[in-house]
């Protein structure tokens, strides 16, 4: 059973089994491939990381024989609507809209500007942010995970990304919406994807809650 | 085992509101004058964490824990809230920041 985040002297330590750790870093991975920057010819550097976090999850997902492993966010994976289009902001994934949220509420000619200026750095830092922290948990071979303060910052933000894409894949837009999801999920057979989707948000809420006020003291 | 036994309804931040900001900006520090016109916002959502944004607050601005849980009862309670005040660039720069770390910001001439 999970234990969540505790302060110990300079570390955080939580306990995580392997398939929680798997989940985890799979959300992780997915939600890191949402983001890259995409420019032709990028910096191998992410590229790379990229390849070998997706060979990892693959492993982790055959060896466990898939089942519960449902939870996708890729865009393919959700219902039709609007595709991803890189550029095309009407159309783009409205998961990256949660992530990178128009910085103007009223002045479209100012959000545009600042999302030019500010897009492919946020992008590229919340990159290198998740791999610091799929790295972070990839590390733990045994249940007990032990974090410095650097590797649960950057947990603790990656949490933020991966429920906010998340939430928005399962239509979180409100407080209402939650209480509504878990009465239409309370009604669903137990296999059913939607049940485990929420399952797993609440675990995510809970662990990134634990590592918040494990910051916090 | 899943489960979030911790985590109640009140941990997650309210409605979000699109309502106009009303004139109550937040001075934060000495450096608000007269022809620094521009403000940060941050707005609700039902997904980031009260203690995370608490944390957030702390860390990114140095706000007291204090000043950091009023600022984030604000967001939760008014749906949103000024978190700086100052010359368009650094507004600009705490949004990005602050969008960095996930959260809904804004930034905007204080009217």
């Amino acid at each position: 059973m999970a234990r969540g985040f505790k302060r110990k002297g300079e570390l955080f330590v939580a306990k995580l089994d392997a398939v929680e750790r798997g989940l985890v870093v799979g959300l992780m991975e997915q939600v890191r491939e949402l983001l890259e920057p995409d420019e032709p010819g990028g910096d191998s550097a992410s590229r790379s990381a990229k390849e070998q976090g997706g060979d990892a999850f693959d492993q982790i997902v055959a060896g466990l024989g898939g089942s519960g492993w449902g939870v996708s966010v890729s865009p393919e994976d959700q219902v039709p609507g609007a595709p991803a289009s890189p550029g095309a902001l009407e159309d783009r994934d409205p998961a990256l809209d949660r992530l990178l949220p128009p910085a103007h509420r009223e002045d479209e000619q100012i959000a545009a500007e600042f999302r030019r200026f500010t897009e492919h750095g946020l992008r590229a830092r919340k990159t290198a942010n998740l791999s610091t922290a799929i790295a972070a948990l990839s590390g733990a071979e045994e249940q007990r995970v032990e974090l410095d303060q650097p590797q649960a910052v950057a947990l603790v933000v990656a949490l933020t990304d991966v429920r906010l894409v998340l939430g928005e894949r399962l239509g979180l837009r409100t407080d209402e919406d939650l209480e509504l999801i878990e009465e239409q999920v309370s009604s669903l057979d137990d296999d059913d994807p939607a049940v485990y989707a929420l399952a797993v948000y609440d675990f995510l809420t809970w662990l990134q809650q634990t590592l918040a006020h494990a910051l916090n003291r | 085992m899943l489960g979030a036994d911790a985590v109640t309804t009140a941990a997650y931040c309210g409605v979000v509101s699109i309502a106009p900001v009303e004139q109550e900006s937040v001075s934060t520090s000495e450096e608000s004058e007269l022809d620094v016109p521009w403000i940060t916002l941050v707005w609700n959502d039902p997904v980031n964490l009260m203690s995370y944004v608490t944390y957030v607050f702390q860390t990114y601005f140095g706000y007291s824990r204090t000043k950091a849980e009023k600022l984030m009862m604000d967001v939760h309670v008014k749906g949103r809230a000024v978190v700086s005040t100052g010359a368009r660039e650094k507004m600009e720069a705490d949004t990005e920041a602050l969008q960095g770390y996930g959260l809904w910001a804004t930034f905007q001439k204080d009217r």
